[in-house]
């Protein structure tokens, strides 16, 4: 072994022990500690039952503390989010939103105080991959069914500008499908509208809807991202071709899900400490079986790496960010 | 069948620990349920770690019971003080806190909370007939049907405003409707009427509208008027636990409308969409419209109290067909539910009913029993607490505007409803001021949104043509019989003198 390497070695070791040593101080810190988990949705649903479980774990973690968790809904995620990133940078307010929020940013719509490549990144806890699902009943029976079809097909998303808007958009106009967007099915009313029948299906993260596809009522023709093999990848399906940046886009972002972050600026050791705390958490056999019972995956990923996955999504070429801000144009008349 | 109604039946009664939580259950959501604000999907969201060492049945008895007897507690202070705890409250203190005033607040809250039982019973009930029929009822109400069931709500404004003050009562439900549409356009996603303000991009809260219209204007009217809410002392009034049998024995007095309204209730909570507060709404208009003497509504009339705390119990049951059987939760408070039966090993989805059947029974038997220890255990508290309406209005106001400023903060947790609390208020007191009818003002808030957002889908999804549905037909129908049939009654009493109807 030469000295270099022997040299890069050991300031490997104390870079970690350094790490080791700040979250170790940084836990003191949290002792006697009151902490607010922001989470930006009301009560119930995905994020509020990810955030309290976090928040549970958190404060076995960090020895002392009180985590209390406040929702804070409203404008799609916009009132939670600027709230958590507006809090004094002391490591005692963190929460949890969309990520959905990246588009927003790309296209710098009104309402955002924060900037997503400054938050102090937590961790994130699982993947949200999105499929391509049909109701049981409708003729659709695959991807080259729905792309084949002669009439345009009802696909239900959420309010205008909202994520799963902005993603059918995309969806829609880059593979050119044969889709017409109903807007303002939101929670579970497009579960009802496809056993209706009025819509045909939607484009939604699979852990939404994968109740209804196993109660028989649905099917899902493509997924983008995750590691289920049961579907088949729309990379697979389409031809790469122009657009494929903001597919790439949706794939980043699925990448990412249940976000928890704190304000800019926190400290570093008490940073390292949340991380620390929050890595341990996921880590937890006790989490990870309620969660399981829940029906809650869990694919976690800490800090830094975050923040790089974050800035990836963030980064696009003024093209994309063009070709999103188009999709996003509001529908005219 | 029969089998698993008794299989239910002995799980739930013949179990002392699951009764035990049975009664722990009703405690909590009968507290939840008097305070303005918080409503029973947050408990229900606070109670889900405490049941994961639960076994199946208990657990969703547990839950299911917290939730269903929410709405039971939450019309003590609607009656007594004018403060509904939500939306559909709204609707009993119309009658409920006149009724208080006249120094009936014992047979107020007798009726309503007898009524509430028996709705919640009955709602049981007919979750147990409609299992077989839930799919096609269900699936027959699109956004096409959800638009004119609002219509037709919206044109019970006529009958709510009394006679003679038809214009004033459609001008202040325009009001209402006009506040419905601040917020984020479902159709363009534009802020509308929101400013700078992140907080209107939701709309106007509902709850802290209701306080403002329904509470503080009474409590400005008690504080300046001096005395106690009640006009008549203790002994005049004839205050005892007679006067809150009265009230009970006012239920079976109009079964008629106690059956009519809990299947409406009912019916309508089935159908994921339309919300609870319609519930209590309609099932109110209906009472004032089939009602031989309307116009005693909005001054104490019991049967104003009645129809809408059936109509409001008897929805929970509805509300958990969907939920149960298709796996797809009626409103946002079962969805929460449904996160909790999956936490205890519950799939609710079409299996339920060949898997899971003795469950399904147990719940429905829970629904009911549920709701007869909470009516027990409530009319024999509510001898001492009705008692508060004959204590001195100053001693009283302060903790009420506390409660109303609580409620209005809670709702959504955020401080800028304080601001719009105040400003509906000033709203509010001038409506009551100058006898204006207040109700109209809720119901085109509540049914206002509704209707915007389910126009807009049905236009979506089939242009016009949705107008010529079967279904649409048959309530286009209702709503022109029903117009006409205001227009009638108007017309024919505009000689007469018009009748102050309160609210």
């Amino acid at each position: 072994m030469n000295l270099l390497s022997k040299s890069a070695l050991s300031f490997v070791a104390l870079a970690a022990s350094t790490g080791a040593a700040q979250a170790q101080d940084g836990a003191a810190f949290y002792n006697g500690k009151t902490v607010n988990y922001i989470v930006a949705t009301a009560p119930g649903g995905g994020y509020d039952t990810y955030g309290r479980l976090v928040a549970e774990y958190m404060q076995k973690y960090l020895p002392g503390s009180t985590f209390v968790v406040r929702n804070m809904p409203g404008a799609g995620h916009l009132i939670g989010t600027n709230a958590i990133y507006a809090a004094k940078p002391d490591g005692l307010t963190l929460g949890t939103f969309n990520t959905g929020l990246v588009y927003n940013q790309i296209v710098g719509n009104e309402g955002i105080k924060f900037d997503l490549n400054k938050f102090s990144w937590v961790g994130k806890a699982a993947a949200d991959p999105r499929v391509f699902m049909v109701a049981a009943q409708s003729p659709i029976k695959s991807w080259a069914d729905l792309v084949a079809s002669k009439e345009p097909l009802n696909f239900s998303t959420a309010g205008v500008g909202s994520a799963s808007y902005v993603e059918t958009v995309i969806l829609t106009r880059t593979l050119k499908l044969p889709i017409r967007m109903q807007t303002g099915y939101n929670g579970s009313d497009d579960q009802l509208a496809m056993r209706r029948g009025e819509i045909t299906g939607t484009i939604a993260s699979r852990s939404s809807i994968d109740q209804f596809v196993k109660n028989g009522y649905g099917r899902m023709i493509a997924q983008i991202g995750g590691i289920e093999k049961d579907v088949p990848q729309l990379k697979t399906l389409v031809k790469a071709g122009s657009g494929q940046e903001l597919l790439d886009l949706i794939e980043s972002q699925s990448e990412i899900a249940r976000l928890t972050a704190a304000a800019p600026g926190v400290p570093a050791p008490q940073l390292a400490a949340l991380r620390d705390a929050y890595r341990k958490s996921m880590e937890d056999k006790d989490l990870q079986a309620r969660a399981e019972k829940l029906g809650l995956p869990v694919e976690p990923a800490y800090g830094e790496e975050i923040a790089k996955m974050i800035a990836t999504a963030l980064k696009q070429t003024p093209e994309t960010a063009a070709l999103l801000k188009e999709a996003m144009e509001k529908p005219k008349k | 069948m029969t089998d698993a109604i008794w299989t239910g039946l002995i799980n739930l009664v013949g179990n002392p620990h699951t009764m035990g939580l049975m009664l722990i259950a009703v405690m909590i959501g009968i507290i939840v349920g008097a305070t303005p604000g918080i409503g029973g999907r947050l408990s229900i969201a606070l109670a889900i770690p405490f049941v994961f060492g639960m076994d199946m049945t208990q657990g969703a008895v547990f839950l299911l019971t917290m939730h269903a007897v929410n709405g039971t507690s939450g019309q003590i202070s609607s009656i007594m003080f004018g403060v509904p705890g939500d939306g559909d409250d709204a609707a009993t203190t119309i009658d409920g806190y006149p009724m208080a005033k006249k120094g009936e607040a014992g047979r107020a809250l007798g009726a309503s909370i007898t009524a509430s039982g028996v709705g919640g019973i009955i709602g049981a009930g007919v979750f147990a007939v409609m299992i077989p029929l839930l799919e096609p009822v269900v699936l027959a109400f699109s956004p096409a049907e959800f638009f004119l069931l609002a219509i037709l709500g919206i044109t019970f404004i006529a009958f709510l405003a009394g006679k003679g003050q038809i214009f004033k009562g459609i001008i202040v439900g325009l009001f209402g409707m006009m506040l419905a549409t601040v917020g984020m356009d479902p159709q363009t996603g534009t802020a509308r009427y929101a400013g700078d303000y992140l907080f209107l991009w939701d709309g106007v809260s509902i709850v802290t509208c209701v306080l403002a219209v329904f509470a503080v204007p009474e409590m400005i009217a008690l504080a300046s008027r001096g005395g106690s809410i009640s006009s008549l002392s203790p002994e005049l009034a004839r205050f005892s636990y007679r006067q809150l049998f009265q009230g009970v024995m006012d239920v079976p007095r109009h079964w008629f409308l106690v059956i009519r309204t809990s299947i409406i209730g009912a019916v309508i909570g089935m159908i994921p969409g339309l919300g609870g507060s319609a519930a209590a709404w309609m099932c109110y208009g209906h009472a004032v419209q089939s009602s031989k003497t309307p116009e005693r509504f909005g001054k104490g009339a019991v049967e104003g109290v009645i129809a809408p705390e059936t109509a409001s119990n008897a929805k929970e049951g509805g509300s958990l067909l969907p939920t149960l059987f298709f796996g797809i939760p009626g409103s946002s408070g079962m969805a929460v539910m449904m996160g909790a039966f999956l936490i205890l090993g519950i799939q609710p989805g079409p299996a339920m009913m060949t898997q899971n059947l003795d469950l399904v029974w147990t719940l429905i038997w829970a629904l009911v029993v549920g709701n007869i220890i909470a009516v027990s255990f409530l009319l024999f508290v509510t001898r001492w607490v009705a008692l508060l309406t004959f204590i001195n209005g100053a001693v009283i106001v302060p903790f009420i505007l506390v409660l109303v400023s609580v409620g209005a903060y809670a709702n959504e947790g955020q401080w800028e409803n304080l601001v719009i609390l105040m400003i509906i208020s000033f709203i509010g007191w001038g409506l009551m001021r100058y006898d204006w009818p207040r109700a109209p003002f809720v119901i085109g808030l509540v049914l206002g949104k509704i209707a915007e957002e389910s126009l807009h889908k049905a236009l979506g999804l089939w242009g016009t043509s949705f107008f010529t549905r079967p279904l649409s037909l048959v309530l286009i129908a209702l709503i022109v019989a029903t117009i006409g049939f205001a227009l009638y009654n108007n017309l024919r009493g505009k000689n007469a003198m018009p009748v102050g109807a309160g609210s």
